[in-house]
């Protein structure tokens, strides 16, 4: 059979399936935005945490750029000792990989600032947390964006490894289907999972484009 | 705010008390115990070479850099260790970057510290309007605009503003017309003046240019190495009797030259030059061009601002419209631009004056080389007669 022959048999199949794969692919997004909030929450603590220190601020981006050398088999894997199998496992792995992406825009948006603003700020009165507030997240806001929208599309595409701890969402399909690789059957699950998991992915991207788009002062 | 609350709004003065700084890991202090007072209401200037310590002395006032020792106060208040937040939100700051926030609008940035002080809003927008208006930019034009939408000037103009908004009774400015073309430079350091003839702050202002000290400064301090007062006086005292040879040489040559920054165009007897109307009859025109002794006409627009030179040739061109024949009348100074910015117009001029304009840029009348001349003629006779009486003065003494 060609890959073409492979294909014409997936619209009936997509047919068919269609609520189930919604459903999963409705539990894949769930999973990528609860990692992307708790990620989003960490690394913009750990980044304004250390942006002002040398030294911390290399520590936050090593460690966190280790977890992503960690292939993801093996970090699903080493959770299961830990949080047993499913969602949990999943998550925790996940913002492990969300984190470097959205601290190291934090660190490097936050100290892109021209010091002369943050200097006027202090001059005029504002206060350390106020000056934060109100003039250093609102001007690093769109590299923050940027790192949160590099960070979604990587989970989107992760996430679906997650299946091998028994994780929610459209991994599940993909598996099966390389498990039984060389039958429609098996090319019907694997291509139609993959499919649902670019779209999300592309839809994810868009979303995250407009609010950053919302959120940042037109001034910028 | 209401205009005569604004005008009632005291200035401060301020005394630094053996204020010094010791970066961390350098052997010599960039501030070594220096003493000064400064007086409410006035300009004072700290000038002195690069490194000596301008910035870091002024930056201990409003404590963005912690004094490692000494004191300072305001109006008699000791502030050295105050709440430095709440202690800023009264002194107005304008740095020469400025730094406007880039994600607010020119009105966010201005009612910033009024917000902070917890306005309503009403009155915020009502300061925000009468600050553009004092700093010469329409408010309902710019109010809306972001920082990046505006030219250098017009930003320094907002950062003065900004500086300004809660009416602090103190003003601290390190080098704030430092990074603007010389042009504009001339014509924001006019306005400033002006700006300052109706507010009356205390406005420690930085520089490096002796000449902008002169020409800005009520009182100059002249800053050696580790912000060592080489001699604070007033810029007549300072030109005509230097303290010392550091004094001299940071002076620098020209010092008769540079007094012409001390006289301003208002304070001088303007002469009148033969002016027409654009839409006067051209006849009439050169009637008065021939009564007049001038060899040439200055034409006026319907609001008496100066349009054009035009020459009797000129006149008798009759194909061309008048607003097109002659020269431009560029070469113009307002009232608070000194003789030196006068002369340097006059310079520039084809017709060897500087037309005077009221702020409205209405003709006022001209300043030439004569009326430079007898400037530097009374000055130099005030400066000998100081002489003849410091030298009389000790024999009285003894
Ligand atoms: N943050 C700093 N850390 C260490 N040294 C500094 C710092 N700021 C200024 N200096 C040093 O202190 C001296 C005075 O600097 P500054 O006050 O900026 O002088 P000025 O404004 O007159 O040019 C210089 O020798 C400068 O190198
Ligand atoms: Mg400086």
């Amino acid at each position: 059979m060609t890959f073409l022959d492979y294909i014409s048999g997936v619209p009936a199949y997509l047919e068919r399936e269609w609520s189930d794969l919604l459903e999963l692919t409705f539990e894949h997004l769930l999973v990528v935005l609860v990692t992307i909030v708790l990620a989003t929450v960490i690394a913009l603590g750990l980044g304004l945490a250390t942006y002002r220190n040398q030294s911390g601020a290399r520590a936050v981006l090593t460690v966190t750029g280790t977890f992503l050398t960690v292939p993801s088999f093996a970090l699903f894997g080493l959770f299961i000792p830990i949080f047993g199998l499913g969602a949990v496992p999943t998550v925790v792995a996940l913002v492990l990989y969300a984190l470097l992406p959205i601290a190291r825009n934090t660190i490097t948006g936050l100290r892109s600032i021209d010091p002369a603003v943050v200097e006027s700020a202090q001059g005029m009165g504002l206060s350390r947390r106020q000056r934060l507030l109100r003039v250093e997240l609102p001007l690093a806001w769109p590299i923050i964006m940027t790192g949160v929208r590099v960070s979604t599309l990587m989970i989107v595409g992760i996430a679906a490894i997650a299946a091998i701890v028994n994780g929610p969402g459209l991994g599940g399909p993909i598996f099966q289907g390389l498990s039984a690789i060389g039958t429609q059957r098996g090319f019907n699950l694997a291509f139609s999972g993959t499919l649902f998991v670019a779209v999300l992915a592309l839809l994810l991207d868009g979303v995250l484009g407009m609010l950053s788009k919302l959120t940042t002062s037109k001034g910028l | 705010m209401p205009a005569h609350e604004q005008e009632t709004a005291t200035a401060a003065s301020i005394r630094l008390e053996s204020l010094t700084k010791r970066y961390a890991g350098q052997a010599e202090p960039a501030v070594d115990n220096i003493t000064m007072d400064i007086p409410a209401g006035e300009i004072v200037v700290l000038v002195g070479p690069s490194g000596c310590g301008k910035t870091t002395s002024l930056k201990m006032i409003n404590r963005i850099i912690e004094p490692t020792s000494g004191r300072i106060f305001i109006d008699g208040e000791d502030v050295t260790h105050v709440n430095a937040d709440q202690l800023r939100r009264r002194i107005g700051y304008v740095i020469q970057q400025i730094g406007l926030f880039p994600h607010m609008t020119i009105a966010e940035n201005i009612g910033m510290v009024p917000r902070l002080l917890g306005w309503n809003r009403a009155r915020i927008s009502e300061r925000v309007d009468e600050l553009l208006d004092l700093v010469g930019m329409e408010p309902s034009a710019y109010r809306a605009r972001y920082p990046k939408e505006l030219s250098g000037g017009q930003r320094q103009r907002v950062g003065v503003a900004r500086a300004m908004s809660a009416d602090p009774p103190l003003l601290l400015m390190d080098e704030p017309f430092g990074a603007i073309d010389p042009i504009t430079r001339e014509r924001l350091q006019n306005e400033f003046l002006r700006l300052q003839s109706n507010i009356r702050k205390t406005i420690v202002f930085v520089t490096h240019d002796i000449d902008e000290a002169i020409k800005l400064g009520d009182r100059i301090a002249i800053l050696t190495k580790g912000s060592k007062i080489a001699q604070y006086d007033t810029p007549e005292a300072i030109l005509t009797a230097p303290a010392n040879d550091f004094v001299a040489d940071f002076i620098g040559s020209g010092a008769s030259l540079k007094r012409l920054s001390l006289s301003r165009v208002r304070d001088v007897e303007l002469n009148q030059w033969a002016v027409g109307r654009l839409d006067d009859d051209r006849a009439q025109l050169r009637q008065s061009l021939t009564e007049s002794d001038h060899g040439s006409l200055l034409l006026l627009d319907e609001d008496q601002r100066p349009v054009r030179w035009v020459t009797g040739h000129d006149l008798t061109r009759s194909g061309e419209s008048l607003d097109r024949v002659g020269l431009p009348a560029t070469a113009t100074v307002e009232p608070h631009a000194t003789l030196h910015d006068a002369l340097n117009e006059m310079v520039t001029s084809r017709v060897g004056c500087a037309i005077v304009v009221d702020d409205q840029r209405r003709y006022q009348g001209i300043v030439d080389m004569r009326t430079v001349m007898r400037a530097i003629d009374e000055m130099r006779e005030s400066s000998q007669a100081r002489d003849r009486h410091a030298a009389v003065q000790p024999m009285e003494a003894g």
